[in-house]
């Protein structure tokens, strides 16, 4: 039962952080590719808001492995 | 860089104008000294920049057309009137020709289109179209209904029905194209009524063109089938003809481009020179070791009717100097990659060898795979060959070289070829850790590798401060805070001593408040946001991590599909969509890391690029005398 909790702890940990990263991208995606259109200039800006929101699953992924490691 | 200022006879400007251009050095700036006005162009002037503007803008307009290869052109010494005369009237006509070759393509092509469309119709109806003219006292309509319409075909029998009775017959087919054809014939009496019918309910006839002759698509159709014999054949002339013009024209073209820019570059020149009645006043700015190159320029061509003094750093703000990025041979490629940021100011530091550094070795690190090292080498070396010096294709592959080789260092650490493979095939043993179980020493690497980064950070950052000590010192204070919170971290969980944390602690306390003293109240947010910025390194880690784990899973298809065959395919194939992977997402996330974590500590943006006064490159040329120190922005 432990080790179940564990996994759907872990699995939690990156999945939740996944959706709302998905979430964020969808949203950032369109306005940050519209602005492009008008100012090409804008592609640096574009890869930072695009690459921001990834950190929260990159770090739900670290704490996925803690979770494991440490509950495992 | 200095700023220097050229005084001479207003005579003799536009020969000084033509020495600097050839020179190269000064990037000019307009004097704003009170007695001077800015000289115009006169009138004859003006019309010339127009006659050059209208004479370029064909240029441009014809080598776009032709797709000639841009290539460094030298601009004739000597560029007489005539000269762009003949110019202007070759690329006109170039410019004229090749518009009307493009027409005539598009034309050729949207018949094509047409005629591929009735080829399918008749296709579609041969023996019915065949029989349509059996049909005397009857008139046939050609419809083509789009993918999603049919549907309209019920509702067309139904209102036809109760329009016409049964005096028409309605065949349809689906085509290839996905469209569906349809055919209709109705008795001549009905046809009137079906055609408002057909307006009404918007279905669009295909009418027989009346090029091809002929009220029935029966007799039409034969005559297209010929014309779309001689389609290729006329297409082929017309690629002929182009390739004939670019070849005839291209040189002369390539040479008038860059002789109209260049003149039009010195005729923009004009109003950045102060003028007085008599005298002419020039100003600008040199990198400081050319200085010597421009006074024996200017001397060796007038002698000393120009003066060039230089203006004493009292009488210039940093802000308004320009900025040239200027780095040893081996670490310039990187420049492109600081270059997507704003230029950094005149005097501040210049990331480039600090980037040059540090995205290799992350982008290695998130890859860390001798297999994937290689084919990212090859890669490389292709695109090196491929590419012209100076462009980013090759800054590019001159970037990919170094991320590549520490990809294979870091493949040699992890122990890993192909993720597992190395291991499998060759008994590979990883010399630090295997990044697929040591989970957690690799996190531990990843946020160490950030402590350095962003200390470094801020170590510039007080460092690029130095002229204001109050700020210079509160940034050496965080660093030095950042240092205490990690030494107290790691006093805490035993990595060191225990005795260590109450020191340190104390530390932390004694410089909290001196933090806030010189930085004011955001400090303490500030010291936030950067232990989360070391902790964004991560990132290392978790890409790594998949990274691997792609790889593991792929060489493990070869076992799970039954076929051995099918299975190395599929291996292969996940191979490929992993390393399509591993060269993006370890680029944006490295850039992010330095974007984001690194620059934001020192990082000055507002640079204006140095620009010298020279002939026209397509290619921005480089600076001949490089400034001695790299590590600014100069």
């Amino acid at each position: 039962m432990n080790t179940v909790l564990t996994t759907l702890a872990a699995a939690l940990a990156v999945a939740i952080p996944a959706l709302a990263t998905a979430w964020a991208q969808s949203r950032i995606g369109p306005a940050i590719s519209a602005s492009m259109a008008e100012k090409p200039e804008l592609s640096t800006t574009a890869i930072l808001l695009v690459a921001i929101p990834e950190t929260m699953v990159i770090l739900g992924f670290v704490v996925a492995v803690v979770i494991l490691v440490r509950g495992g | 860089m200095a700023k220097v200022r050229i005084l001479g006879p207003r005579e003799r400007l536009e020969d000084v104008l033509r020495v600097l251009q050839d020179l190269s050095l000064v990037h000019l700036s307009a004097p704003e000294a009170a007695p001077l006005t800015h000289a115009e162009l006169t009138a004859a002037q003006e019309r010339e920049r127009r006659h050059l503007a209208a004479a370029l803008a064909d240029v441009e307009h014809a080598l776009a057309a032709l797709e000639i290869r841009e290539e460094a052109t030298a601009v004739p010494p000597a560029v007489s009137r005539a000269d762009v005369g003949r110019w202007a009237r070759l690329a006109w006509h170039v410019r004229r020709e090749t518009e009307r070759l493009a027409a005539r393509t598009a034309s050729i092509e949207e018949e094509r289109a047409l005629i591929m469309k009735y080829q399918q119709f008749f296709s579609a109806f041969r023996a019915l179209l065949q029989s349509e003219a059996q049909w005397p006292n009857a008139t046939a309509y050609h419809v083509l209904l789009k993918g999603g319409d049919t549907a309209t075909i019920p509702q067309l029998r139904a209102s036809l029905q109760a329009t016409i009775g049964q005096e028409f017959q309605l065949f349809s087919q689906p085509l290839p194209s996905g469209e569906t054809a349809v055919l209709l014939v109705v008795s001549a009496q009905g046809a009137g009524r079906v055609e408002r019918l057909l307006a009404e309910a918007r279905v669009q006839e295909i009418p027989v063109p009346e090029a091809y002759g002929g009220k029935s698509l029966t007799d039409a159709i034969p005559r297209m089938l010929t014309r779309l014999g001689e389609i290729p054949r006329e297409l082929q002339q017309i690629r002929e003809r182009r390739r004939t013009l670019a070849r005839d024209h291209g040189a002369t073209l390539r040479t008038a481009r860059a002789a109209l820019h260049d003149r039009l570059v010195a005729l923009a020149a004009l109003p950045l020179t102060g003028v007085t009645s008599r005298a002419f006043v020039l100003e600008g700015w040199v990198p400081a070791r050319a200085r010597r190159t421009l006074d024996t320029g200017l001397s060796a061509a007038f002698g000393d009717e120009v003066v060039v003094s230089e203006v004493s750093r009292e009488e210039w703000e940093s802000e308004q100097a320009p900025v040239v990025l200027s780095n040893p041979r081996l670490f310039r490629p990187f420049e492109t990659l600081v270059g997507l940021m704003p230029l950094p100011r005149y005097g501040s530091i210049d990331p480039t060898p600090f980037v040059a550094v540090f995205f290799p070795a992350f982008f290695g690190m998130m890859v860390g795979d001798i297999g994937y090292g290689v084919v990212l080498a090859a890669l490389g070396l292709v695109l090196h060959a491929r590419s012209r010096p100076g462009t980013t294709l090759r800054n590019v592959s001159e970037i990919i070289g170094p991320c590549a080789l520490f990809s294979i260092i870091a493949g040699v650490l992890f122990g890993e070829f192909f993720g597992d493979l190395g291991r499998r095939w060759f008994g590979m043993r990883a010399l630090l850790f295997d990044r697929a179980d040591a989970l957690i020493p690799f996190l531990l690497l990843a946020v160490a590798i950030g402590v350095v980064h962003v200390l470094l950070g801020l170590v510039l950052g007080a460092v690029s401060a130095r002229r204001h000590p109050r700020q210079a010192i509160g940034r050496g204070v965080s660093a030095a805070m950042v240092v205490l919170v990690i030494l107290a971290l790691l006093a805490a969980v035993d990595v060191l001593p225990r005795r260590f944390f109450t020191p340190v602690v104390i530390g932390l306390l004694v410089a909290f408040p001196v933090l806030i003293v010189l930085e004011g109240l955001v400090a303490p947010i500030e010291l936030l946001t950067t232990l989360g910025n070391i902790l964004s390194y991560a990132r290392i880690m978790a890409l790594g991590v998949a990274s691997v784990m792609m790889a593991v899973v792929a060489n493990k298809m070869v076992g799970a599909m039954g076929s051995v065959a099918v299975g190395i395919v599929f291996a292969l194939l996940f191979h490929l969509v992993n390393f399509a992977i591993a060269m993006f997402t370890p680029t944006i996330h490295a850039l992010r890391l330095h974007y984001v974590e690194f620059f934001g500590k020192f990082f000055s943006p507002g640079g204006v690029r140095y620009q010298p006064f020279g002939h026209w490159t397509r290619v921005p040329a480089r600076p001949r005398p490089a400034p001695r120190n790299s590590r600014q922005a100069a």
